[in-house]
């Protein structure tokens, strides 16, 4: 739910200031206002003033310092190392900007870029070497029976198969050219290349080159660290290099670490404690001031506020004074919103965060998330077997990623959702698709999803109507609550003509008494006119939207039935072979497949359902989220 | 014969829409994907948009089986 919040003013002598920052940023609870502009400064003796010429210094060489600090900081690797006492690690803001400690830095910036620097250049030197070795180990045997013939080049050469056909008009002219004193090697080296090593005296080599190249054949071009040397001391050479280059890039990763074991946690306290810093000295921008006084002013949730001003006079008594102020009509839309919840919906939250904040003054949707979404997943996976199975994978994923807090809540979530899907499956009689109904141990409770598809789709469309006009009532309610009467005026009429517009087709269609006919027509046309009036043209417009709406939780029925058929294919298949092993084998695959479309399509399928249908009948997005001026430490 | 077409009448509702789907939903993803590279923030708008024609697809299934029931 969206937190009841107040806007908060603290005057105090200017004296003060800098310590009544440093205690809100301990305290973390108030949303200081930082736009100037949405500040009214009703007082004309109310000024702003920019920072002090001093501490602008220092914010700027802080925020200088503190870009060095996370630069090295990126490029060491993470160690668990407990920060090494003294030394190095300087304890006060002073001894981060004194000369000694920018010394060290410079030293152990130039250290780790040096490192990275020569990593970086071993790497590409073994992507160049793997480039070349499947043509250097081709041709390698040809290349080591020449060794030790002085007075000969050897020259490489790739031709590709396709071309195989021009090998005999080579060594023709190549013959022709050396005068018969040459000697020509060809091997296979994958299904496309073929190389060739051809050995002649020397003296010929401007001749043989410039046949090859007029021929536009490749001859095979060394890396530039090779390019001097002759083939058989270039592939000698780079096997040696391809042995090495691991030792040397393990060597530089010691070293790394070893400095990391020396620097990682300092580094990761110091840039927490410049943030810090740096934030305390940029809230005090945010401040006004007479001439002996300053005012904050912020936001704060309501039940907050005692412990705010009871800390505030514990430590500065009659000195600094908290009140609580009157928001105005045009400032509530400016009010950060603080959505929390009990700790049971609270994973919920993350499926928001793809979305912008809500108005303070619009609902938070996350109860009815929590309560919709598992449900949709476990109508549409409605299986025993895969609820279990995804609730032990959930489970275990919740433990393994305790510290991610992103996982963890998705994991949360799933737990949820897959004791749905086994609440489902018992519903419909599921177990890995029909394979319960087969063993003779399930029976379908409510209906057989497969058999049973139109009783599955009046459901799915059933409860698509109901979650509309949840949606439309929550809007209603909400307006009433802002004594917005007209806008909930005209959501009323759209719920109505919705709801009269569905009876009649149920009249139509004989599920309803013909007598309703008159009534239910007359309802729906005052509700018609009532709602062009207020919304105009547009209104019935909407209304259509909603019926849309309303049968695209056919999905539902749609998706979910999808789901049973391709489990119960994977037993078919299984049965069909007839051998248990491979059936076995060949379901497993199957439902392994349907287990993972099974959380995918419906996550998306449901989340959708929310975001388009149900969100956009209440959902007023147009927020600004509730920010604290809290201690960061090492969060960015 | 009444039979045949009446399926193929099923296939068509369900198939043209389905087809106009994928055609929709290919021109908002790939803009989708380049705006979400730029601006992150925007990621929940982009599902939301590329959700939309789904339900193209979604009414085809209903009045195939309306047709075919």
């Amino acid at each position: 739910m969206i937190k009841v919040m107040s806007k908060i003013q603290l005057i105090g002598s200017k004296g003060l200031l800098d310590e009544v920052i440093k205690t809100l940023h301990e305290l973390g609870i108030v949303h200081i206002e930082s736009m100037p502009s949405r500040i009214s400064l009703e007082d004309t003796y109310l000024r702003r003033e920019p920072l002090e010429r001093g501490k602008a210094l220092l914010k700027e060489s802080l925020e200088k310092v503190l870009e060095r600090l996370k630069g090295i900081y990126m490029l060491l690797p993470a160690a668990e190392a407990e920060e090494m006492a003294g030394g190095v690690a300087p304890v006060l803001l002073a001894d981060i900007t004194s000369h000694a400690f920018l010394n060290e830095v410079d030293r152990v910036e130039q250290e780790v870029r040096g490192l990275h620097a020569e990593r970086a250049g071993f790497s590409e030197e073994i992507s160049s070497i793997e480039r070349y070795e499947k043509i250097l180990k081709g041709i390698a045997p040809l290349v080591a029976r020449l060794k030790g013939i002085n007075n000969f080049e050897t020259m490489g050469i790739t031709i590709d198969r396709t071309k195989e056909d021009i090998i005999p008009l080579l060594e023709i002219e190549i013959s022709r050219i050396t005068e018969e004193k040459y000697q020509l090697f060809v091997k296979d080296i994958d299904k496309d290349i073929i190389g060739i090593v051809i050995t002649y005296p020397k003296k010929y080599d401007a001749r043989v080159k410039s046949l090859i190249s007029s021929e536009a054949i490749s001859e095979i071009k060394l890396p530039e660290r090779y390019a001097e040397m002759s083939l058989f001391d270039a592939l000698k050479n780079m096997v040696k290099r391809r042995e090495d280059i691991p030792i040397l890039i393990g060597n530089i990763d010691n070293e790394l670490s070893k400095l990391s074991e020396k620097w990682y946690k300092t580094l990761e306290r110091l840039t927490g404690l410049l943030r810090d810093t740096i934030d305390e000295l940029k809230a005090l921008a945010y401040c006004v001031h007479t001439r002996f006084t300053f005012v904050i002013v912020g936001w704060i949730p309501k039940e907050k506020f005692n412990i705010l001003s009871s800390t505030v006079r514990d430590r500065f008594g009659d000195r600094v004074m908290v009140r609580e102020m009157a928001i105005r009509e045009d400032e509530i839309d400016l009010i950060p919103v603080y959505i929390k919840n009990p700790k049971l919906l609270r994973p919920f939250e993350i499926f928001l965060q793809a979305l912008p904040p809500p108005k303070y003054s619009s609902i938070d949707p996350t109860p009815y998330l929590a309560l919709f979404f598992p449900t949709f997943f476990g109508l549409i996976l409605g299986d025993i077997g895969y609820g279990i199975i995804l609730f032990f994978l959930s489970l275990y994923l919740k433990k393994r990623f305790k510290a991610k807090e992103y996982i963890s809540n998705l994991s949360s979530i799933f737990v949820i959702s897959s004791l749905f899907a086994v609440v489902f499956g018992v519903l419909f009689g599921e177990f890995f698709g029909d394979l319960g109904e087969r063993l003779g141990l399930l029976h379908p409770i409510i209906f057989d999803r497969l058999k049973a598809t139109k009783v599955f789709l009046i459901l799915a469309i059933g409860i698509g109507l109901g979650h509309i006009t949840l949606g439309l009532m929550l809007a209603i309610v909400n307006y009433i609550h802002r004594g917005k009467g007209k806008e909930a005026l005209a959501k009323v009429s759209m719920l109505v003509l919705l709801l009269t517009l569905l009876i009649i087709l149920a009249i139509l269609a004989e599920y309803l008494p013909k007598a309703m006919i008159t009534p239910s027509v007359l309802i729906m046309l005052i509700a018609f006119i009532t709602l062009i009036l207020i919304e105009g043209t547009l209104g019935p417009l909407e209304v259509l939207k909603s019926i849309s709406n309303i049968l695209s939780y056919a999905r539902i029925m749609a998706i979910g039935t999808a789901s049973v058929a391709l489990a119960m294919v994977a037993n078919k298949l299984g049965g069909l072979t007839g051998n248990v092993i491979l059936g076995i084998l060949i379901a497993g695959i199957i439902h392994v497949i349907n287990i993972f479309l099974g959380i995918l399509s419906p996550t998306i399928q449901s989340l959708r359902l929310h975001y388009v249908e149900f969100f956009s009948k209440f959902y007023q997005t147009g927020g600004r989220r509730y920010e604290p001026f809290r201690k960061r430490g090492g969060r960015s | 014969m009444e039979k045949g077409l009446i399926a193929l009448a099923a296939a068509v509702a369900i198939a043209i829409p389905a087809l106009a789907t994928a055609w929709a939903q290919s021109k908002i993803g790939s803009a989708g994907a380049g705006a979400v590279a730029e601006k992150p923030e925007l990621s929940g708008i982009i599902i939301i948009l590329m959700a939309i024609p789904e339900t193209m697809v979604i009414l085809g299934f209903v009045i195939a089986y309306l047709i075919l029931s």
